[in-house]
């Protein structure tokens, strides 16, 4: 069995448990079950922070050493962190309709995740919309890496202006406040989302090998334009001017 | 909706999109190597 067999494995095994464990434990003092949501919203953005993260190393990487794998890992972290990003708001708006009323509003830590989402959907349709593979490769690092000034600006986004969205509850300085059951639900589910990220990675690099795989071969074969089939018609008698 | 309705809805969002994520990789996969095939 291969390494990356194995970790979709993992994954989907540990999908199960978190769902298990998210469902099972007791529901909390003030949200009652709403909270069960919160169990896969967190870790959602954890791992999308985790996924910008690696795009912009490796993309630092390439601009460093000009490997093309190091722009694949990057492009492949991002599409991923893209999804976990997704996910996020969608868990998020899902937990806020029944909490606050409203599927969405005009909140700093809101707005600045949407934006984030949409900055490395534009990674990605940048990525598409450049043909040349080094000038693609080249221009996606530089926007890999000034990208990331957007992830602390989103988390302390709930510090720096006064908002709807509560505090930080785990990534801030003191003792953790959250009871063993609960712990255990977050756990499992950064456990879980972390092989599904692995996973995605991995296939998604897999993709990208075979892509460039295309893309040097459509490069090296002399394909015929069309026409280039179509002789000039040959004339009796006609002398050619060369 | 129940609290629960809501989780449920969440979870199957969350799952769902997750899913069609996974499909979508195996599609392009698979379009990658018939491609490739061709090209050979």
């Amino acid at each position: 069995m291969t390494r990356r067999r194995i970790i979709e494995i993992a994954a989907i095994a540990g999908l199960g448990g978190a769902l298990i464990t998210a469902l099972v434990v007791p529901p909390e003092r003030t949200q009652g079950d709403l909270a069960r949501l919160l169990f896969v919203h967190v870790p959602s953005i954890w791992i999308a922070y985790l996924a910008f993260s690696v795009t912009l190393v490796t993309s630092a990487l390439y601009l460093w050493k000009r490997e093309m794998r190091w722009d694949r890992l990057a492009a492949a972290s991002a599409e991923v962190g893209v999804f976990f990003t997704g996910a996020t708001i969608l868990i998020g708006m899902i937990w806020g309709k029944p909490t606050w009323g409203v599927w969405w509003t005009w909140d700093a830590r809101l707005v600045l995740t949407a934006v984030l989402f949409f900055v490395y959907l534009g990674y990605l349709a940048l990525r598409r919309s450049i043909i040349d593979p080094v000038a693609r490769a080249h221009r996606s690092a530089l926007f890999g890496v000034l990208a990331i000034i957007q992830i602390p600006i989103v988390h302390f986004s709930v510090v720096w202006w006064r908002t709807l969205h509560q505090q930080a509850s785990i990534l801030r300085p003191g003792p953790l406040q959250m009871d063993p059951p609960f712990r255990s639900a977050f756990l499992a589910s950064v456990v879980a989302f972390t092989f599904v990220y692995v996973a995605l990675v991995m296939r998604r690099m897999q993709l990208g090998r075979l892509e460039d795989e295309i893309e040097v071969r459509l490069a090296s074969s002399h394909q015929e334009v069309a026409g280039a089939a179509v002789a000039p018609p040959r004339i009796e008698g006609a002398v050619d001017s060369v | 909706m129940s609290d629960w309705g809501w989780v449920v809805f969440g979870y199957a969002v969350l799952y769902g999109t997750l899913a069609a994520y996974v499909a979508s990789i195996a599609y392009r996969l698979r379009q990658a190597r018939r491609r490739l095939g061709e090209l050979q």
